[in-house]
């Protein structure tokens, strides 16, 4: 009777240890700032390779797009994690009030960039501002054009509403236009049969953070251990996609995007590792997602010097939480898929 | 010519007459159209017929005439072309077989005819002395030019005091007044007019009645006047032609010889209550076949 | 009238009345948003909008005066178009017969996909975002001028006969007047529509720098998270609706008043 009772309990445990490790799998949405493209593709490739459920997280990928702005779904509740573009987004939150903080920054540069038509005296920076014509989206129209009107000189007489649509640019080479610099430039050569010259921003000084990771506070305060579980196991696929086997994160993004192709998102990949987009800086040292308070300070003080806002107008401390990164995390694997 | 009706025997209101001697002329007034012999009609329609797109025969072999000076009455219910007749007389539609002479069928000519609709038939956004210069500012006469012609129209109509008024805020029968002072501003020789004071209540209508002869009397305008009112077309003229629907056609010819200017007593006298009888009997005989014998004979 | 006489009028509640349900809907508003506590990023309260308007009333008006700029410019094009058009439709019935489904097209076309379209061939934005707001304004005058000269009573085109007008007076003294309701009616649709085009142009396509107007303020707080001041802009845009609307009834009134059945004060 005793030895009998002693056998259930042992083997309740046992089961129940086994079933321990792998918890219930929690759901979770994550709502990105464009369609799908390799820019994406570390999170993709932590849905695509079993990541994200190793985790014990069932996530859903929502993609945005030209017309459709997903940043209001975070504090409304209706999304758990987005990815953004650039830091001014978390300043203006801050600075209104909104209950957001960013837990992870997953490229260490930006890689928001100008591009030119090759030949057109437009080689160098200081060049650029004197295009007749300047292609800038809405987005960028107003935040980080006002840094390039403010400290680099360029004139709002240029500036033409960039509406995603590389028509104008291709026919002009007197223009200019922005895009990402692991992105634009491949599809400028597709369409338009020449190598563009890429000017990034973050050379000329916009030092932020890119691709960040926001959650609302209330879930940081609530479950951190969720938010942790999320970002490293979307750092682990950011390394898997980098140095692992992409096909599988390429089929799950050409099929949310069907524009994209598979040639385009790896030429993307070999942009991004060359020009140090992901794990160069900070993230070389402390794995990749890594932030420094230090790095945020020295970027919003350019920002006031753009007079994007007041000095003390944003509570820098309110704008990102080191908690979750700068642990390392993934180091191991990247040796291990770069044979380092 | 006959004094007292009273003493006439019943049968001399049907015997042909004698012409009329022309009235003196209303000065100013436009130069005739020559017309030897004396009463050369102005409008004649000769065995007209007139069948519409759609098959239906609205007047078939019509023959009248009026001359300058004759007060004439088409008399009919809905339906016998009578408007019909008017507007192939003003020209706006064409006979489909037959003659009709008219001044508005003359090529460069625009004022002769006059012509008064069912409806006054202003126009709403103009001030009543706007309208009544209409015909005029189309001959390209100016508001000043044509100022002293138009205010003394309108005082002969009785609305001198309404000049600014707009037709809105004017009652049926001034509404009617303007549209006929619209009709008189240019001194036409024909007056066409189509059941005009039909919409109006009785006691405004046999005003308009009275008016109507005094402001036609006198100025050698050859009338035609379209009614379906016995006592209207008694009352006002001289001719009252009979139709009859089904297809549109003439079927009594009847003479009141009341002279001018016949005042509001001629409407309580028996000689206006015996034609009445008479237009009347001719009136339900050509629709309805001959009822009863009539008293009088002699029908034209 | 006399004071007394005053307040005994009935017109004077009648006058009230949309000043009050329009403060009661503020009223209305302020409360839920106090006492669920909705943060201002989501759902700003009316004092709140109120307040960022007064204290970006600088900025904010220069924006302001450049979309009045385009929507009024637009439906000054809209009008000397469409009525231009309108006309020549009554004197050429083949040249209607041809070109109505120019128009009807242009009807139809939606701005949304048209304007970035418009805004890359077309050099100036000014004149992509006026195009863009003619677009949108002008059918509703052309479709109702052109009923409205078709609309002359029958016997007062007769009177035209008769009297042997020309077309020239006949378009002048008597299609043009009685097509002015119906010119006043479309005028009133396009009013509205000139400035949704104005907005919905600069909105999709964008203006740049220093010609911006309402729209891209709206825009720029949206993606600033700064809600209060979307709102703020977004109130002077209904200002500016509401403005054109009483702006035509009282046109109408003016125009209309002393003849046309649509202006009279009897009831129907």
């Amino acid at each position: 009777m005793h030895s009998r009772l002693t056998l259930l309990i042992t083997a309740a445990w046992l089961t129940l240890a086994g079933i321990g490790p792998a918890q219930a799998q929690h759901k979770v949405t994550f709502a990105t700032n464009w369609k799908a493209q390799a820019a994406h593709g570390g999170f993709y490739q932590a849905v695509a390779d079993g990541t994200y459920k190793k985790y014990g997280l069932d996530v859903t990928i929502q993609q945005g797009g030209p017309s459709v702005n997903n940043r209001p779904l975070l504090p409304a509740g209706r999304v758990d994690f987005l990815m953004t573009g650039n830091l001014l987004h978390s300043f203006d939150n801050i600075k209104n009030k909104v209950p957001t903080v960013v837990v992870a920054a997953m490229f260490q540069k930006d890689p928001q960039a100008l591009l030119a038509h090759p030949g057109q005296g437009y080689e160098r920076f200081e060049n650029l501002k004197n295009a007749p014509l300047a292609l800038i989206a809405k987005d960028g129209q107003f935040s980080w054009w006002q840094w390039l009107k403010v400290l680099h000189g360029f004139k709002d007489e240029a500036l033409k509403p960039y509406n995603y649509n590389l028509a104008p640019f291709l026919s002009n080479p007197k223009a200019i236009q922005q895009g990402y610099s692991v992105a634009e430039p491949i599809y400028v050569e597709n369409q338009g049969k020449f190598k563009p010259v890429v000017h990034l921003l973050a050379d000329h000084g916009f030092s932020t953070y890119s691709t960040l990771i926001e959650a609302r506070t209330e879930t940081v305060k609530a479950r951190p251990e969720l938010v942790q579980r999320f970002v490293d196991a979307s750092v682990i696929g950011w390394i898997n996609y980098l140095y692992g086997n992409r096909k599988a994160a390429a089929a799950l993004m050409v099929r949310d995007n069907p524009e994209m192709s598979e040639a385009e998102m790896e030429a993307s990949v070999a942009l991004m590792k060359s020009q140090g987009i992901v794990d160069t800086g900070e993230a070389a040292a402390r794995g990749v997602g890594a932030m420094s308070t230090a790095r945020i300070a020295d970027f919003y003080a350019q920002m006031v010097k753009a007079g994007l806002y007041k000095a003390g107008e944003v509570d820098l401390t309110q704008v990102a939480t080191l908690q979750f990164v700068n642990k390392g995390v993934g180091q191991d694997i990247k040796a291990k898929l770069s044979g380092k | 010519m006959q004094a007292n009706s009273a003493t006439m025997p019943p049968d001399a209101l049907l015997s042909p007459h004698p012409p009329y001697p022309p009235y003196p002329p209303y000065p100013p007034h436009p130069p005739l159209l020559p017309h030897p012999p004396l009463l050369q009609p102005l409008i004649a329609l000769q065995r007209v017929h007139k069948q519409f797109d759609n098959g239906l025969q609205a007047l078939s072999d019509v023959s009248l005439s009026v001359a300058p000076g004759e007060f004439v009455a088409l008399l009919g219910p809905s339906g016998c072309g009578k408007s019909t007749v008017l507007r192939l007389a003003a020209g706006l539609d064409a006979a489909s077989s037959g003659t009709v002479q008219a001044p508005a069928l003359l090529p460069g000519r625009t004022s002769e005819t006059a012509y008064v609709f069912q409806e006054p038939t202003l126009l709403p956004w103009a001030s009543v002395f706007d309208n009544v210069w209409l015909p005029l500012r189309l001959q390209g006469r100016s508001r000043a030019d044509a100022a002293a012609t138009v205010r003394q129209v309108l005082a002969r109509v009785g609305l001198a005091d309404f000049e600014q008024a707009y037709p809105a805020a004017l009652s049926g029968g001034m509404k009617m007044r303007a549209s006929i002072a619209r009709a008189l501003v240019t001194q036409p020789q024909v007056l066409l007019m189509d059941e005009p004071f039909a919409a109006l209540d009785d006691i405004t209508r046999q005003k308009l009645n009275a008016d109507l002869l005094q402001w036609w009397h006198g100025r050698l305008m050859a009338a035609l006047f379209v009614t379906h009112s016995v006592a209207e077309a008694v009352f006002l003229s001289q001719r009252v032609l009979v139709m009859a629907p089904r297809p549109g056609r003439v079927v009594a010819e009847l003479v009141i010889p009341q002279p001018y200017p016949r005042s509001a007593d001629f409407r309580h006298s028996s000689a206006f209550a015996d034609a009445c009888r008479a237009v009347g009997a001719a009136l339900s005989e050509a629709h309805d076949g001959p009822a009863r014998q009539l008293p009088m004979a002699g029908l034209r | 009238m006399r004071p007394a006489a005053l307040w005994r009028s009935s017109a004077w509640p009648a006058r009230l009345l949309p000043a009050l349900v329009l403060l009661g809907l503020l009223a209305a508003w302020e409360g839920v948003v106090r006492t669920a506590h909705i943060p201002a990023y989501t759902l700003p309260a009316p004092s709140l909008v109120a307040q960022t308007l007064v204290a970006n009333f600088g900025s904010l008006a220069g924006s302001w005066w450049v979309t009045l700029k385009i929507t009024f410019g637009a439906l000054a094009l809209a009008c000397i178009g469409g009525a231009l058009i309108a006309a020549l439709f009554a004197l050429s019935p083949t040249l209607e017969r041809a070109l109505f489904p120019v128009a009807v097209v242009l009807q139809v076309t939606p701005i949304v996909a048209v304007a970035p379209l418009i805004l890359i061939y077309v050099e100036s934005t000014t004149a992509a975002l006026l195009l863009c707001a003619w677009i949108v304004a002008f059918f509703p005058i052309l479709s109702n001028t052109v009923i409205g000269l078709r609309a002359a009573d029958a016997n007062l085109r007769d009177l035209f006969r008769l009297y042997r007008a020309t077309p020239w007076q006949r378009l002048r003294l008597l299609r043009m007047p009685a097509a002015l309701p119906y010119f006043v009616a479309g005028l009133k649709i396009s009013g509205g529509l000139s400035l949704i085009g104005a907005v919905t142009a600069e909105m999709v396509a964008g203006a740049a720098g220093r010609e911006t107007g309402l729209a891209s303020r709206i825009l720029e707080a949206s993606f600033r998270t700064e809600t209060p001041k979307m709102f703020a802009a977004l109130a002077l845009l209904v200002a500016t609706g509401v403005m054109i609307f009483w702006l035509f009834n009282a046109l109408s009134r003016w125009l209309l008043g002393p003849w046309h059945a649509s202006e009279s004060s009897r009831p129907l």
